[in-house]
């Protein structure tokens, strides 16, 4: 699979990821959006669905990262992997077309489009 | 957390196009973003909304979510004359829709306090109904920040 493809994949993801977390906020259930329950497990269907979408390996390397730090991808910023706050060695940053992870904390780079 | 200072009157629209939901929602991401990480955003928008509407009753939506396409948090500002079908809680269309952008990693959960915040402010709005008070983006902005003045004063 290319490179791209399994970016997008990722994305949507965790922003599926973000949406679900979220729901689970204490401070977001005070607000009061009303949830439908059959929603939530299609949206859980989704979300294998994109799982079952990428390469075995990443899917665990993703899965792994979100279990241990809630967000397995982390922006980068400045040089700066924006999870754990560590600059990112030049190598990284003249960035090759792979699925970089930060050497520091392991969780997948992203870089944002300007 | 101050909310009138995270609204910019470029992103405020007076008089969006009405029309359905899923379009609204496109036209005031693109308020914020363009290009891939547009459509991002707005796919990401619309499987939060499947979720439960955001219309949170008289006339108010607010849709939100989380993006890797955002550095900070982004507010855009759409109203309308024309009522939005949104699915909103009670049944009515939709006039004022504030759309929330945050990134994913948000010191302080910022997201979910500008979340809370708007819903008060939205509330106020329609008490003393100023939903359709402000004819300028900025006398919009001004008009928030006075509110949010007062509901910090009733703290």
């Amino acid at each position: 699979m290319e490179c791209e493809v399994i970016e997008m994949h990722l994305k949507y993801l965790f922003d599926l990821d973000n949406i679900l977390s979220d729901m689970d906020e204490p401070h977001y259930q005070k607000i009061g959006f009303p949830i439908e329950k059959e929603e939530k497990l299609s949206l859980l269907r989704k979300r294998q669905d994109l799982i079952e979408k990428l390469p075995p390996d990443i899917a665990g390397v993703y899965e792994r990262l979100r279990k241990r730090y809630q967000r397995a991808i982390a922006p980068v910023e400045n040089g700066f992997c924006f999870g754990c706050f560590q600059q990112l060695p030049t190598e990284l940053l003249t960035r090759s077309n792979e699925i970089n992870t930060c050497p520091n904390c392991g969780r997948i780079l992203y870089w944002r489009h300007k | 957390m101050n909310l009138a200072s995270l609204l910019v009157k470029d992103r405020v629209n007076l008089a969006i196009k009405p029309g359905k939901k899923n379009k609204v929602i496109e036209d005031l991401v693109y308020l914020i973003k363009r290009g891939s990480d547009a459509e991002l955003i707005v796919s990401t928008l619309l499987k939060r909304e499947e979720l439960g509407s955001t219309g949170i009753g008289k006339g108010i939506a607010i849709p939100h979510c989380r993006s890797l396409a955002v550095d900070k948090l982004e507010i855009a500002v759409g109203r309308t004359t024309k009522g939005i079908n949104f699915n909103a809680i009670d049944k009515k269309p939709v006039f004022l829709i504030f759309l929330i952008i945050a990134p994913p990693q948000d010191p302080g959960n910022q997201y979910l306090l500008t979340i809370g915040k708007i819903v008060q402010i939205a509330k106020d709005l329609t008490k003393k109904d100023l939903l359709n008070k402000a004819q300028t983006p900025e006398e919009f902005v001004t008009m928030i920040g006075q509110i949010e003045k007062e509901l910090n004063k009733r703290k």
